[in-house]
């Protein structure tokens, strides 16, 4: 394979070689889009060598994050100083292979162990998958806790496709079908005598989430955040909190699916509350400023904290009791749960626990898979 | 003078009629929309709200003096609001009045599943068009399901739609086709595949002094360097919402029309409205901001 522009004997050769290179390198370019670039040439008199870059970016990029890979492989590829692209040197390109930049690590300041890393991804197996699946969050490396991420943000795109077409299997009689009522009342003389009705699409009910965040909670919160943003949009409305010692909405971050943003600004809040978690005033604050406008419906609230409470247990108590009374589900779920010999006994959690419906863990990506089964009788 | 797509020789023409139409665009996106016209090649544009994407339908609407035809997507959207409905009440009365006629089964079916029964929708509309080719907006695909961008698929790649009781329609006049997204989720390969895809960014200031002062030939250039200058500040700030290009533009009216003529806090705080859509932001601004924005 010719690996670099001045390789080769003709301008078309150079293209087809530039598009076998961008392939190598992780972009998503067929002979579609090969052929694609010729008729545009074939079109467009060429003036100077910007425009033949601007002719192949948007035919071979499909992302922002291609568009910047797309500049480092272009310049590589149409330089003239011979490089040696082929062995191990490939994947040194920004962006090639991994385009995404992982928030976790962002968040966590372990960015910068990028070859570590790629040798990780390498030899890692299904199996390795598998029992990554099942560790606790908080006992994960930052390697693996960058390939879990990968794991996770595929597993969730799944379930949320998932739990959109289970609502469409759904066999509840809604609105007419004229087109059909219609279609077959022609045998009939135009009366229609047999009726076809539409499946209605029932609605996505309403989900409320309120995050923990504090210190020793933030590697679970932030794989539930993702999940968070995944679930988005599966519900009709998504209302969604991040607390420690005070309370946060971030429903419109989530909204926007401004996921990175969301988690920089935690980062920050993580760093500023090192104290403890008020989970009783945070719930208290939310039924006051909230509660109204958005506990109706009875929607389904979930909790994420480990209940680890320094405030009022009365307080917890009390607030919990006020929100069981307007939804349909209460859930909690506490990472700790899977520790041997745990038992709720903590001040906050005994307060809780009688307004609780659902108790149950969160401290691996299985165990947040599980949560399907709640979401899908939402 | 409309322009027509086959006299087109290269981009820079291109370039200077979409100015005479007041949008300011690059090299690289006139490129783009050179092959749109050239190859019928859709243009999926990505980007943040208000910086033109939709706009760019309507320039090239009256570029070509042509139809633009806009269907906007949402939540929901399905193939009987985007493409083909059948007008029920008329094939009603229509079998009522053939009732007695004779003719067989199949005859009568053709008649009430004709054109003239037909109400045809954005999409259906576009690839019917017998004159001249329309530019077919459809706005916000990321707003749409799944489902809906699976059926666009067939229409982006070969202009024709199948409608199970008709056949198939396939386009005379092909449309060009631009596609917008906010990008609040990812669109599938598929459909990325069959686009030209350009992602448009928030313009820098001399594009965005050069985009406003198009739309606005008699401000004054001190006052717009001013409020250019305020709103790129403002994009760097962490907003709720931030502002396009629109906001810029409908700032700078809104400061026109009230008559002044720089800048100072007593017309940010009467105007900032015009910016920033959310209470918290404009609390924000106004608190803590104000000055930042005054200094050069």
């Amino acid at each position: 394979m010719k690996q670099q522009a001045f390789a080769t004997n003709s301008i078309s050769e150079s293209i087809v070689a530039f598009a076998q290179f961008s392939r190598a390198h992780g972009l998503n370019v067929g002979i579609g889009e090969t052929i694609a670039a010729f008729e545009g040439l074939d079109q467009l008199p060429l003036e100077n060598e910007l425009q033949l870059k601007f002719l192949l970016k948007p035919l071979f990029c499909n992302s922002p994050e291609d568009r910047m890979l797309f500049e480092g492989l272009y310049k590589l590829f149409w330089d003239s100083n011979p490089i040696d692209l082929n062995g191990k040197n490939q994947t040194k390109i920004a962006g090639a292979k991994k385009k995404k930049k992982s928030s976790s690590l962002v968040m966590l300041g372990l960015g910068n162990n990028e070859g570590a890393k790629e040798e990780a991804k390498e030899i890692s197996g299904a199996n390795e998958a598998e029992s990554l699946r099942k560790t606790d969050f908080s006992k994960l490396s930052d390697i693996e806790s960058k390939q879990l991420e990968e794991i996770a943000e595929k597993l969730f795109k799944e379930m949320a496709l998932r739990l959109r077409r289970r609502m469409k299997e759904s066999r509840h009689i809604g609105k007419l079908n004229l087109r059909r009522t219609i279609r077959r009342s022609i045998n009939t003389g135009g009366e229609p005598i047999n009726l076809f009705f539409k499946a209605q699409k029932p609605k996505r009910q309403r989900l409320i989430l309120m995050l923990d965040v504090s210190g020793s909670m933030d590697k679970y919160s932030l794989f539930l955040l993702r999940f968070v943003f995944e679930l988005r949009n599966y519900f009709r409305q998504l209302e969604a909190f991040i607390f420690s010692t005070s309370l946060i909405r971030i429903s419109e971050a989530v909204a926007y699916g401004q996921m990175d943003a969301t988690v920089e600004a935690l980062g920050i809040q993580v760093n500023n509350w090192s104290s403890g978690t008020k989970i009783g005033e945070c719930l208290k604050d939310f039924n006051e400023k909230y509660g109204k406008r958005i506990l109706n419906g009875s929607p389904t609230f979930i909790i994420l904290s480990d209940g680890l409470d320094t405030g009022e247990p009365e307080v917890l108590a009390k607030e919990m009791k006020t929100i069981q009374g307007k939804v349909r589900k209460l859930v909690w779920l506490n990472p700790l749960i899977a520790m041997s010999g745990y038992e709720p006994i903590q001040r906050g959690m005994k307060a809780a626990l009688p307004s609780i419906d659902d108790f149950r863990t969160a401290h691996n990506l299985d165990s947040l898979l599980a949560l399907e089964k709640i979401l899908n009788d939402v | 003078m409309p322009l027509k797509a086959k006299d087109l020789k290269d981009t820079e023409s291109l370039l200077k009629e979409l100015e005479k139409l007041e949008y300011v665009a690059d090299e690289e996106l006139a490129i783009s929309v050179f092959l749109l016209l050239k190859l019928h090649k859709p243009v999926l544009l990505e980007g943040p709200p208000g910086i033109g994407k939709t706009e760019l339908a309507l320039v090239l609407s009256k570029l070509l003096d042509t139809k633009l035809i806009r269907l906007q997507c949402y939540e929901g959207l399905d193939i009987n609001a985007a493409v083909y409905e059948w007008n029920y009440q008329k094939q009603l009365l229509a079998i009522k009045l053939i009732e007695n006629e004779k003719g067989s089964l199949g005859e009568k079916e053709k008649t009430i599943f004709g054109e003239d029964y037909l109400m045809k929708r954005p999409l259906l509309q576009a690839i019917s068009e017998t004159q001249k080719a329309p530019v077919l907006l459809i706005d916000e695909i990321d707003r749409s399901d799944e489902e809906f961008e699976a059926f666009l698929l067939e229409l982006l790649s070969s202009f024709q739609i199948s409608i199970p009781e008709l056949g198939t329609i396939t386009a005379t006049q092909k449309p060009y086709v631009i596609l917008t997204s906010n990008r609040t989720r990812e669109l599938s390969d598929a459909l990325k595949r069959r686009c030209l895809y350009q992602w448009i960014d928030y313009p820098d200031l001399a594009k965005e002094m050069a985009i406003v002062k198009r739309k606005m030939p008699a401000i004054e250039d001190k006052l717009l360097a001013q409020i250019t200058q305020a709103v790129q500040k403002l994009r760097k700030l962490k907003l709720a919402k931030t502002p396009g290009v629109s906001e810029t533009i409908d700032w700078a009216q809104a400061i026109l029309a009230l008559g002044h003529r720089e800048l100072n806090a007593k017309t940010i705080s009467q105007t900032l409205g015009n910016v920033l859509k959310t209470i918290d932001d404009l609390d924000a601004v106004k608190g803590n901001y104000l000055e930042e924005l005054l200094e050069k």
